[in-house]
């Protein structure tokens, strides 16, 4: 018993001491312009610039590719023949046609409401008796 | 009796009344406030949330080196252990891989030249780099302070576990909080820089982009970015991992979890510790206030650096190609919140111009710019860290 309580106190005067170390908190801290030094200075611009250029790099592939694609897709469509890529293929349907399509089914479905019938009835519903559900249980019997 | 009143004693010794410092009353004050902000005012609330109650949870005052292992810097904790996540960088990529299965690169694959914004508003990081520099922070400890200018929390904490696992809940608050405070800081920032002409300056609407490009922008963009900046792997990695997913169209169901359940799971985990990691006794301090005021400006560097780089870069376009300088500052990433923000002030001088989409552009490439800066800072830094 009195083992585990050392080791235990061990572990947490490590743990203290671990979170303290962790810690540390910033010193010395003013106004001290010598810190910026040529080293950070290059820091500062060389890893601006190399940020730029990794965008820029970026930014001039993107615009290339894309014209690559493009020009691609042209070349594709002009060995094909324009008016034959326009066509939709043999079991396709074009887009006009899904479009219409698509309008019908949605006026016809947003319509439904309007089919309804509009006769309202009142059901009858028959239940078991049960006092789990017996009303006069749930009623305040006020004395007369 | 006198048993009794050593077992009270001892009781007394180890609650909260009995361990109280001005520092607790402080940050629990701090932890309301952001739980006010978030549920009353709407700001960033998925964050602001678990970060508020992070930092009433941690501030709970109790006897700290008893062997509880209940603290957040007590080894064997709960806490502890959630918070390993945070410290050896985990979390922050599991994030980014969400964020890139969410993210939609059309707006920029459209309109490629608004990279340029996203890459200028990196600015701040570096000259908040400096400044910390002259106040007395070493050179790991700036460049984690600096990268607060990227307004990209997972960014900021991934440098700070690596450069300067000491001031990473302050820098992470500092994050976060200036994320969701992107509403009040860039408007009079951007107003201060723009004419209202500028402001009115309607674009191009974005061309239509093939399934082809969205597939192929994720495997290159690693590629290029990663060459250049290795250090910034993980994020960048795990960024274009989840884009892939997303764009190809074949693995839905991953995408699906990465962009939901798991986004949300790392985000609970992220911002209940981080909030919890502000305990007084050690983040009470003038460097963490210091951090903040640095954090402020290296934002504020950021989004006017976007707006004035826009303003430039109208200088060489065509009057039809010309650039609303309003959308430079979602250059800082922030994602979506900068980009609402340019939307939100486009619509106020103009309602029937809409900059969501173009802002959109600049805001992803701050994401991937910032992510890069980080890995040139760590790459630079990291072996005098060691």
């Amino acid at each position: 018993m009195q083992e585990k309580m050392i080791d235990s106190m061990n572990t947490a005067q490590k743990t203290l001491q671990d979170s303290l170390a962790q810690s540390k908190t910033v010193e010395n801290l003013g106004f001290y312009p010598g810190n910026i030094t040529f080293e950070a200075l290059l820091i500062t611009v060389l890893g601006y610039v190399i940020v730029f250029m990794a965008l820029v790099l970026l930014y001039l592939f993107i615009a290339n590719y894309a014209k690559l694609l493009r020009l691609k897709i042209l070349k594709n469509q002009q060995s094909k023949g324009e008016p034959e890529a326009a066509k939709p293929r043999e079991g396709e349907i074009s887009g006009e046609v899904s479009a219409a399509i698509s309008l019908a089914l949605s006026l016809h479905f947003a319509e439904l409401h309007d089919d309804e019938s509009k006769i309202l009835t009142i059901k009858k519903t028959q239940r078991a008796y049960s006092p789990w559900s017996s009303k006069i249980y749930g009623l305040r019997q006020y004395p007369r | 009796m006198t048993h009794l009143l050593e077992m009270l004693k001892e009781i007394i010794k180890y609650t909260g009344f009995a361990n109280i410092t001005w520092g607790h009353f402080v940050m629990i004050a701090c932890g309301l406030f952001f739980l006010y902000l978030a549920i009353k005012k709407d700001y960033e609330p998925l964050l602001l949330v678990p970060i508020g109650f992070g930092i009433i949870l941690g501030n709970i005052p109790f006897l700290e080196g008893a062997g509880l292992q209940i603290g957040i810097y007590e080894e064997g904790s709960v806490l502890n252990y959630l918070y390993y996540g945070v410290v050896k960088g985990i979390y922050p990529p599991l994030i980014f891989l969400g964020i890139g299965a969410m993210t939609d690169f059309s707006a920029l694959l459209s309109n490629p030249k608004l990279m340029l914004l996203g890459a200028a508003a990196q600015m701040g990081i570096f000259i908040t780099f400096i400044t910390a520099l002259a106040l007395g922070f070493t050179q790991q400890q700036a460049a984690a302070i600096g990268i607060i200018g990227g307004a990209d929390g997972p960014t900021a904490i991934f440098l700070s576990s690596k450069l300067a696992p000491e001031l990473i809940g302050a820098i992470a608050i500092a994050a976060y909080s200036y994320m969701a405070l992107v509403p009040v800081i860039q408007p009079p920032i951007i107003k201060l820089l723009t004419s209202k002409e500028e402001r009115l300056i309607r674009m191009k609407p974005p061309r239509s982009v093939s399934r082809l490009e969205k597939i192929l922008f994720p495997i290159f963009g690693l590629i290029l970015t990663t060459f250049i900046s290795p250090g910034g792997l993980p994020l960048l990695g795990m960024l274009f991992f989840g884009n892939l997913l997303k764009e190809s169209g074949v693995t839905k169901r991953l995408a699906e979890t990465a962009a939901r359940p798991l986004i949300d799971i790392v985000t609970i985990l992220l911002g209940i510790t981080v909030g919890a990691s502000t305990q007084a006794t050690t983040f009470l301090t003038w460097g963490s206030i210091l951090i903040f005021v640095l954090g402020a400006a290296s934002f504020m560097v950021a989004t006017a650096g976007g707006v004035i780089f826009a303003k430039v870069m109208n200088l060489f376009l065509s009057d039809e190609d010309k650039i609303n300088p309003i959308i430079g500052a979602a250059g800082v990433s922030a994602v979506p919140d900068s980009a609402r923000v340019a939307q939100m002030l486009g619509a106020q001088e103009d309602p029937k111009n809409f900059l969501l989409m173009h802002a959109m552009a600049p805001n992803v490439a701050g994401v991937i710019g910032s992510a890069v800066a980080a890995g040139i800072l760590l790459g630079l830094l990291f072996n005098t860290a060691m």
